[in-house]
């Protein structure tokens, strides 16, 4: 089984288990990665967002189609996120690594399905960076990309480059399968996992 | 037979003698078993050559809960099991567990939480070396053309060995469920908490 997905260069669907990173602006990278994560019938989505109120993660889901039975979101931007209809989680830091952890097998476990097809959204490193040294980010991300693969899931994780220094991109796009550049001309995939 | 130095040691922390006895026998053959009957008694037994403790959380005396919370001061390598009467939720188990066991605790239940338990202290182990290399890697990167790094011997078996490690992450924990997912995050942060890991080239 694969995840299908729209508008890559070269990249029409990614194999079970992998995650990407998907680097470029972060407006840009956030709207994709919306369009990325938005579920098939049979698929779920869980979007962690430190840049987006899940008010409007669940306008733009929806847009695009997904059902709000569909949806989970942990809000770390402390935004109002009372919706009706979603399961929405807060978190009062992007910092708070252990808390995302707990929100999103918490988010699993209410589903009551071990075997559900997911697609899981991280919006953004770069934000979480902000809270967390790149140490322990680095760590938390092959770990939770661990967790991606073992469950047959889908990771998208945004990262905005201009934010940090080019050693932290370089050093986090070594966690990720593969990676989609977003340049504006060409939204070309490199790396492992996908067709 | 394993040469015993090469076994991974196992610390059974069991208030019940009869219980010790039984696990002793389950374990004596794949690892090197350590045991106490009490939390002072565990401490007492405990250094960096152990890799899981097993720890009963109802003792009298010192409790399961203080027991481990010296541990964890002492050594953040070091996985430990709590085994308990009721089977705890996700909550408690951010509480500095790495996994637990209901009693009655079955043998291959046994067998297979320790197993899992030295499967993520590789993970660890291998996770370290790729930060080393990935940062070192990164520090290329930023700093040399690209066409000279493409032909530069090193930095093709540097990538080479990345790649490598990074197929035997992958392999490490197959089975990650949600209860050790939170765990290993748990650590995570309470490493960063501990020490300082960002170190340039993630070196020691």
């Amino acid at each position: 089984m694969s995840y299908r997905v729209e508008g890559f260069d070269g990249a029409s669907s990614f194999d079970d288990g992998v995650s990407l990173l998907m680097t470029g602006g972060s407006n840009a990278t956030t709207e994709r990665l919306f369009d990325v994560v938005t579920p098939n019938d049979d698929e779920r989505a869980v979007v962690i967002t430190t840049n987006t109120g899940a008010k409007t993660v669940v306008r733009e889901l929806e847009r695009r189609g997904t059902d709000r039975d569909q949806l989970g979101i942990i809000d770390c931007t402390n935004a109002d996120s009372d919706i009706d209809g979603v399961s929405v989680r807060q978190l009062s830091s992007p910092g708070d690594l252990t808390g995302i952890s707990l929100e999103f097998a918490k988010l699993f476990n209410d589903a009551g399905d071990d075997g559900v097809r997911a697609r899981v959204g991280f919006a953004s490193v770069s934000t979480a960076l902000m809270y967390t040294e790149l140490r322990t980010m680095f760590r938390f991300l092959h770990v939770f990309t661990a967790r991606i693969r073992s469950g047959d899931m889908f990771g998208v994780f945004s990262l905005d480059p201009t934010m940090h220094e080019d050693k932290a991109h370089n050093t986090i796009r070594a966690v990720f399968d593969c990676e989609a550049e977003l340049t504006g001309d060409g939204n070309s995939v490199t790396g492992t996992g996908f067709e | 037979m394993v040469d015993e130095d090469d076994q991974p040691t196992v610390l059974v922390v069991e208030d019940e003698r009869a219980l010790i006895e039984l696990y002793v026998r389950w374990l004596e053959n794949d690892y090197t078993v350590l045991t106490a009957t009490g939390g002072e008694e565990a401490l007492e037994q405990f250094d960096e050559r152990v890799d899981v403790v097993l720890l009963d959380r109802l003792m009298p005396g010192m409790s399961g809960d203080e027991a481990l919370e010296e541990i964890r001061g002492r050594s953040s390598d070091c996985k430990v099991a709590m085994v308990t009467a009721v089977e705890p939720d996700f909550d408690v188990i951010s509480m500095g567990f790495d996994d637990y066991l209901t009693k009655p605790v079955e043998r291959e239940e046994m067998v297979e939480t320790i197993q899992r338990l030295l499967s993520r202290s590789e993970f660890d182990g291998i996770e370290q070396e790729l930060y080393a290399l990935s940062s070192k890697q990164a520090a290329l990167r930023a700093s040399k053309p690209k066409e000279e790094l493409d032909d530069n011997e090193e930095f093709q078996r540097l990538q080479e060995r990345i790649q490598q490690l990074r197929d035997e992450l992958d392999a490490t924990l197959p089975g990650m469920e949600d209860d050790e997912f939170v765990a290993m995050v748990r650590d995570i942060e309470g490493d960063a908490d501990d020490t300082d890991f960002d170190m340039p080239g993630g070196s020691t």
